[in-house]
């Protein structure tokens, strides 16, 4: 059935096949689209930094935008110390925006809507933010999961909810965003399928609901691709400054 | 709360593995997962070093320039402002300097004219004083010159008026005698 909204998720090669072993590493349209989100960002930023002018040109102006609001919102729950992982920040927010942005498009792909991709992202996330907490404090980053001004009878079982919470981050961070896209492009479809088999005449009810449901799903791109770059502070956050 | 979401997710995805592929989710079909980490990692990869390495730092470059050109400017401006407001004091001391000044020369001006007004003044006076006195002088002889005339005038008159009446000629000391005696009554009256 052509109107199944799940259909929109499939991923197919594109091109030759490439296989290393059993592994396929076949470029797909998930890899094309990526590829698209990932051009789009240089094409935008090479535009938007060529001419230096001190007063800035609409392009310019909405890169800076871009940076000042990152770097703001890394300052605000990092503080100064997260300064060196802004270019991280800053791609990683890009990315999503656009990879969500993209997807908007119709007959497009959207590639936030895997959960493997969103996996993959947490996951280095998780670790990176791990790998700089004992880096940056040795093993008294482990009192991350003792937290202070708890009676010492629920301490144990606290620490226990602490650890489960603290190694559900990257699940929750990446299911997080892979259900809202999916949840809002699967939501796009069926709405849509419904103008098409409800005709001419009832059809306008769903379609007025489709062009909600579009600018809610803009909202919901720009929001989801917030959240993962503030949450990513906030873990950093964790990892910089021991606080509990 | 906060630990039943995750687990309640990662129940419903443990089982969705399991049993959704074959009901529709293509998101858990596993043949591409490989595939789609690997690109991502190699494109996420190439745009972060693109990013870090090229475009950040243009940005950042604008932006410090932006800022440092402000700074500048406002620096500049600040000084331009002192320069004028230290000309603007000049300027304004020059003027009540110059003020004064004038009101000097206004006063010392008006002190020399007073007084060579008041000098011209009492010469003027003196000299009028000087005209009246001998203006008084004048008068005073034409008076006194004009009564001895009126008298002989008057003899004269008299002496042919009588002649011209009577026919004879009186004694000339008793005309003048008589002159003298009504001159003497009524002349202060006309003279």
């Amino acid at each position: 059935m052509a109107a199944n909204p799940m259909s929109q998720f499939k991923v197919y090669r594109i091109g030759p096949e490439i296989k290393f072993g059993n592994i396929d590493l076949s470029f797909t349209n998930a890899s094309l689209f990526m590829l698209i989100s990932a051009f789009t960002i240089c094409l935008f930023l090479y535009f938007s930094s060529k001419q230096k002018s001190i007063i800035p040109s609409r392009l310019q102006l909405i890169s800076e935008i871009f940076y000042n609001f990152i770097a703001k919102m890394i300052s605000d729950t990092a503080g100064s110390k997260a300064k060196p992982y802004f270019p991280f920040i800053f791609t990683l927010f890009m990315f999503i925006l656009l990879c969500n942005m993209i997807g908007m498009l119709p007959y497009s792909f959207t590639v936030t809507s895997h959960i493997i991709v969103t996996l993959i992202m947490a996951l280095f996330i998780f670790a990176a933010v791990t790998i700089i907490g004992f880096v940056k404090h040795g093993f008294k980053y482990l009192s991350i999961f003792v937290p202070k001004g708890v009676p010492v009878v629920l301490l144990p079982l606290i620490t226990i909810i602490e650890i489960i919470s603290y190694l559900s981050r990257p699940v929750s961070l990446s299911v997080r965003l892979f259900a809202n896209m999916m949840a809002g492009h699967t939501m796009l479809k069926v709405f849509g399928s419904f103008v098409i088999s409800l005709g001419l005449l009832g059809g306008w009810l769903p379609l007025s609901f489709s062009v909600a449901l579009t600018g809610l799903e803009i909202l919901v791109a720009f929001l989801q691709a917030y959240v993962f770059a503030i949450l990513t502070c906030i873990y950093l956050n964790d990892a910089l400054n021991l606080h509990h | 709360m906060k630990l039943k979401v995750p687990l309640v997710i990662l129940i419903f995805w443990f089982e969705t593995i399991l049993f959704a592929a074959e009901a529709g989710m293509p998101q858990l079909d596993s043949k591409y997962w490989l595939s789609q980490s690997f690109w991502l990692i190699l494109i996420f990869v190439i745009l972060y070093l693109s990013i870090s390495k090229f475009f950040i730092p243009k940005i950042k470059d604008n932006l410090d320039d932006r800022e440092k050109k402000i700074k500048e400017n406002l620096d500049k401006a600040k000084e331009f402002s002192e320069l004028a407001d230290k000309k603007n004091l000049d300027y304004e001391n020059e003027i009540s300097k110059a003020k004064k000044e004038v009101i000097k020369i206004i006063t010392e001006s008006k002190k020399q004219l007073d007084k060579s007004i008041s000098q011209k003044k009492e010469g003027f006076e003196k000299e009028l004083e000087k005209e009246i006195k001998k203006a008084e002088n004048e008068i005073a002889n034409l008076k006194k010159n004009s009564s001895e005339s009126v008298k002989i005038l008057a003899e004269e008159i008299s002496e042919k008026i009588i002649e011209n009446l009577t026919g004879e000629k009186l004694n000339n000391s008793s005309i003048k005698a008589s002159v003298n005696e009504i001159s003497k009554n009524k002349m202060s009256k006309y003279l």
